[in-house]
């Protein structure tokens, strides 16, 4: 979260990859993750994926479990509510609910595709600068300057967001005759009326960045890019061989007889 | 309907909201785990009660600029924030997300070709946004099929209403009121509304 946007600062395999090239690998392997609901398919590109980023993206293995931990309370409470909630034979009782065992299988599977999903989202992060991915998608992706720029812009708004979220809560708290030495104020009224000023103030700050951008002329015709990203064979090595790895799961997971989908479950 | 191409100026506003939005977003995921946590083996209903907050910048966006689309592109930009620059565990399916439930918001001002901005389009907008978001769902972890349904629906669509209709008309009249939106359409419109405001201190 504190590095907002900003790759790990080290070059690894997937660092120099096209980041434009990498979103779309991975959207299409989010797209294609919709399909099995049996826990074995998730399971097996989990146990290929983990290793495979952490080697590809020079990983701290510690770095991706910390991040991994966040959306653990998101896999545990799908397979608990599917658990109890799907029709199937009943394999248990808990607390006068009854546990079904598609209900268990199920749950593990749209668990297991939650981890999956939230780990490649983490090394994707952690391995692409969010400046160049907006540069790649303007090059590659034909995404027009204007657009582009004003994400830029917004970027740069949301890196001051953090400091600005401070100085607001802390100018806040120093009226208040109620505050205590050394804290700040935690009640939900004092954090949306904070969340509330945030908002006017980057919309401030909006507006003066829009100003100046558009007496620079921006918008106005072709522009040339500072520092382009490259696009090169090796980017079409990496798509096909991290699909091409899926696919082969996939058609194995099939081809063993433990795939799933929600027509055949 | 304002067919004028939108002006960099809307444009950065777009952004400005979105990455706001895509903080706030962030923020609310925070919640969410802590709710998901307190609620036990029922966690997977805490999404329900929280997700018209995730849907928000979208008639916020089209109440600020009133023009056809910002309300996706504003809940586009946002997921791609929370995906590239806040590393959101949901990943680039929250693209598809968000294009979803921006429409969904969107369709009810589409239906009233962007001339209405009462609390009766919002609601609409909340409660479409909330369908949309439900049709989702559906597709993706197949909740047709579960018990549960009739309260899923329910609360995505109460949320809907409550947390993204009708709190984008509350926060957009509250920025208004603040000075801050003076030169975006929704500015304009209460200028004309109102011909001789009355400053806010």
């Amino acid at each position: 979260m504190n590095r907002l946007g900003r790759a790990l600062p080290h070059d690894s395999l997937l660092h120099r990859r096209n980041p434009t090239v990498k979103l779309a690998v991975f959207f299409v392997v989010s797209v294609l993750l919709l399909v099995p609901v049996d826990p074995w398919t998730p399971l097996a590109l989990l146990v290929v994926a983990v290793p495979a980023v952490l080697a590809a993206g020079r990983i701290p293995w510690q770095t991706l479990g910390a991040a991994a931990l966040l959306f653990g309370p998101f896999a545990c409470s799908l397979l608990a509510v599917n658990a109890v909630t799907r029709d199937g034979p009943v394999v248990a009782e808990v607390l006068g609910l009854e546990v079904t065992g598609t209900g268990v299988a199920i749950g593990a599977a749209l668990a297991l595709r939650t981890v999956l999903v939230g780990i490649l989202a983490v090394a994707f992060s952690l391995t692409t600068d969010g400046a160049r991915l907006m540069t790649s998608l303007h090059q590659h992706a034909r995404l027009g300057a204007r657009p582009t720029f004003a994400v830029l812009a917004g970027y740069r708004v949301l890196e001051d967001l953090p400091e600005r979220w401070m100085t607001i809560r802390q100018a806040q708290s120093v009226r208040d005759p109620r505050r205590r030495a050394g804290t700040l104020p935690r009640d939900p009224g004092s954090l949306t009326r904070a969340a509330f000023t945030l908002l006017v103030v980057a919309l401030r700050q909006g507006e003066r960045m829009a100003i100046a951008m558009e007496t620079r002329g921006l918008g106005s015709g072709p522009r040339t890019v500072h520092r382009p990203v490259a696009l090169d064979r090796r980017d079409a090595v990496f798509a096909a061989v991290v699909l091409g790895v899926c696919a082969l799961v996939v058609l194995a997971s099939w081809h063993v007889g433990v795939l799933r989908t929600w027509d055949t479950v | 309907m304002n067919r004028r191409r939108i002006s960099l100026s809307e444009l950065v506003l777009l952004a400005v909201l979105a990455v706001v939005s895509g903080f706030v977003y962030w923020a609310l995921v925070q919640a969410w785990i802590a709710l998901q946590i307190a609620m036990g083996p029922f966690g997977d209903l805490a999404q329900h009660v929280l997700i018209g907050g995730w849907m928000v910048a979208a008639p916020l966006a089209l109440y600020i600029v009133r023009r056809p689309g910002v309300g996706i592109v504003v809940e586009l930009a946002a997921a791609l924030v929370e995906v590239v620059f806040l590393a959101s565990p949901v990943g680039p399916m929250l693209l598809v997300v968000g294009l979803v439930q921006g429409a969904g918001a969107e369709l009810a001002f589409t239906l009233t070709r962007y001339r209405r901005y009462d609390w009766g389009v919002f609601v609409a907008s909340g409660a479409l946004a909330g369908l949309a978001s439900t049709a989702l769902g559906i597709v993706r972890f197949g909740w047709l099929t579960q018990d549960w349904f009739v309260w899923r629906l329910g609360l995505q669509v109460a949320s809907g209403i409550l947390l993204c209709g009708v709190a984008a008309k509350l926060i957009g009249d509250a920025l208004a009121r603040t000075g801050v939106l003076d030169n975006t359409p929704l500015g304009r419109a209460r200028r004309q509304a109102t011909p001789n405001p009355v400053p806010v201190a």
